[in-house]
C-alpha cells in the first residue's frame, strides 16, 4: 500500500520530523519521500510550519580540519576547474576564435546576408556573488545566448526558467531550460523588449516550467540589461 | 539566525555542483548544525562525525532538496537523523547518560535552544515569524506530559523507548503522548493561522 493512503500519514510524518520514527519504519518513510509526491509535500508543509528556529546560542565551533576533510573525501577539487585546464581552455579558445574568424571572413565573402553577431547585454549573478553567466543578444534581437562558467544542470524534478522583467512590468517567461548554458530563440512578441532598464532573472521551477505563468521558485541568478 | 533565502540559494547552487557555494554553506551552517548534533550525541567527537557525515549527505543529496521547501529544516532533519543513527550504532546507554544531563523541566529549555522572535520585517519573513510565535504559544498550551515528550524527543533525539525509561511510564502511554502532542500542536497552529488570515 502506498504510504500516501495510510490513515496515519499525518502522525507518521510528524514522528519522522520529530525523530521518533526509527529503523524499518523510517526507511519505509524515506523511500516514500522519494517515490510519493504526496508524502514529500506533507513533510514539506510540516517542516515549514513546525520547525522551530534553532538559536545561535547552541552553535559550536566546527573542527578546524573539518572542511579540508570533506574536500578530500568528496574529491571536491575535481569540480573546480584547475588553473592548467584554464590555460588549455584559453589556448583552445584562442584557436577556436582564430578559426571562427577565418571561417567568418570566408562566410561573409560568400554570403553577406544574415548578421548573427552576439553582443553581451547582461551579467547574471547569484546575489552577492561575482557574475557567473553572460547573456548575449544577436543584433536582430531574436537569439539569446546564455554562457555559464560551468554548465548548471537542473535536477530531475525541476527546470530553470528565464524571465524578462521590463522596467515597472511583470515577469515574462522567455524560456524553460534544462541547463543554464544554451542558445535560445526569443519569442517573436518579446523581440526588441530586451532593452536597458529591464532585468533578466532565472528561477528554479517544477519540471516543465512554472505552473502559474509567473515565477514560483526562488531566483538563483539575475542581472540588469545594460 | 540563519537567512533562509541565502541558505536556499546556496543549497540550489550546491545541487548544481558549485563547490564555492557548498563551502559557503558549510561556513554558514556548520556551527549551528554541530550544536544540534551535540544536543543529541552529548559527545563532541560523535557530534563532529555526525557533522561530517551530514555534509557528505548534503553534497550528495542536494539535488533532492525541494526548492519550495524549508532549507534549514531540511538540513537539520539530515543532522538529527544521522545523530540518532550514530547513537543507535554506538553502544552507549542513552538514558543513563541523559539522566544527569536532562533538565527536570525540559520545556524551559525551549527558550534557550530556539529563537521565537522576529528579526526581519518584510514579506515571507513576517509570516515566518508569526508562525514561530504561534508555534511557541501552542507548545505552551499542550498538556505538560505531551509537551515534555515532544521537547525531549526533538531536542535530544530520544526514541519512544528512551522516553518511556526516562519518564518511567509504559511505552504505550509515551507513544500516545507523542502522537497526541503532535496532533494537538498541529490543530492549534492551524487554528491560529486560520484565525490570523
Amino acid at each position: 500500500m502506498k504510504l500516501a493512503q495510510h490513515r496515519h500519514l499525518d502522525a507518521l510524518t510528524g514522528e519522522y520530523m520529530l525523530g521518533t520514527l526509527r529503523g524499518g519504519a523510517r526507511r519505509r518513510f524515506e523511500r516514500a519521500l522519494r517515490e510519493e509526491p504526496t508524502v514529500a509535500l506533507r513533510l514539506r508543509n510540516l517542516q515549514r510550519d513546525f520547525t522551530p528556529r534553532y538559536s545561535q546560542r547552541i552553535a559550536a565551533t566546527p573542527p578546524p580540519a573539518g572542511w579540508k576533510r570533506l574536500e578530500r573525501e568528496l574529491k571536491l577539487s575535481q569540480h573546480r576547474a584547475p588553473w592548467y585546464s584554464r590555460v588549455v581552455f584559453l589556448r583552445a579558445w584562442a584557436l577556436g576564435v582564430t578559426a571562427a574568424f577565418v571561417f567568418g571572413i570566408a562566410l561573409l565573402a560568400l554570403r553577406a546576408t544574415t548578421d548573427t553577431t552576439l553582443t553581451p547585454i547582461a551579467q547574471l549573478a547569484l546575489k552577492g556573488a561575482p557574475p557567473s553567466v553572460t547573456a548575449a543578444l544577436s543584433s536582430d534581437g531574436a537569439t539569446l545566448e546564455l554562457r555559464a562558467e560551468r554548465p548548471i544542470v537542473a535536477g530531475p524534478l525541476r527546470s530553470y526558467e528565464l524571465w524578462l522583467i521590463p522596467e515597472g512590468g511583470a515577469p515574462i517567461s522567455l524560456a524553460v531550460l534544462g541547463q543554464i548554458d544554451a542558445t535560445l530563440r526569443i519569442p517573436a512578441a518579446q523581440v526588441g523588449r530586451l532593452r536597458p532598464g529591464a532585468q533578466l532573472a532565472i528561477t528554479v521551477e517544477p519540471v516543465g516550467g512554472s505552473p502559474t505563468g509567473g515565477p514560483t521558485g526562488p531566483v538563483i541568478l539575475s542581472g540588469a540589461i545594460s | 539566525m540563519l537567512d533562509e533565502q541565502e541558505i536556499k540559494r546556496l543549497l540550489l547552487a550546491t545541487a548544481a555542483r558549485d563547490v564555492d557555494a557548498f563551502a559557503r554553506l558549510y561556513k554558514r551552517c556548520a556551527p549551528l548544525l554541530l550544536g544540534v548534533a551535540q544536543r543529541i550525541t552529548r559527545r563532541r567527537e560523535l557530534a563532529e562525525e555526525v557533522l561530517h557525515d551530514s555534509f557528505t549527505r548534503i553534497w550528495r543529496a542536494a539535488d533532492t532538496f525541494d526548492p519550495l521547501g524549508a532549507p534549514v529544516g531540511w538540513l537539520t532533519t539530515i543532522v538529527r537523523n544521522r545523530a540518532i543513527d550514530v547513537m543507535e550504532t554506538h553502544d552507549v546507554s542513552r538514558v543513563d547518560s541523559y539522566h544527569a544531563a536532562l533538565d527536570d523541566k525540559p520545556e524551559a529549555s525551549l527558550d534557550q535552544m530556539f529563537d521565537w522572535g522576529s528579526t526581519t520585517e518584510a514579506g515571507d519573513a513576517l509570516d515566518e515569524s508569526r508562525l514561530l510565535t504561534f508555534l511557541r504559544r501552542c507548545l505552551g498550551e499542550l498538556a505538560a506530559n505531551e509537551r515534555q515528550s515532544l521537547v525531549l524527543a526533538y531536542e535530544h533525539g530520544l526514541s519512544h523507548g528512551d522516553l518511556a525509561v526516562h519518564l518511567a511510564k509504559p511505552l504505550g502511554t509515551v507513544k500516545t503522548w507523542v502522537r497526541r502532542g503532535m496532533l494537538n500542536l498541529r490543530s492549534c497552529v492551524d487554528r491560529c493561522t486560520g484565525a490570523a488570515r
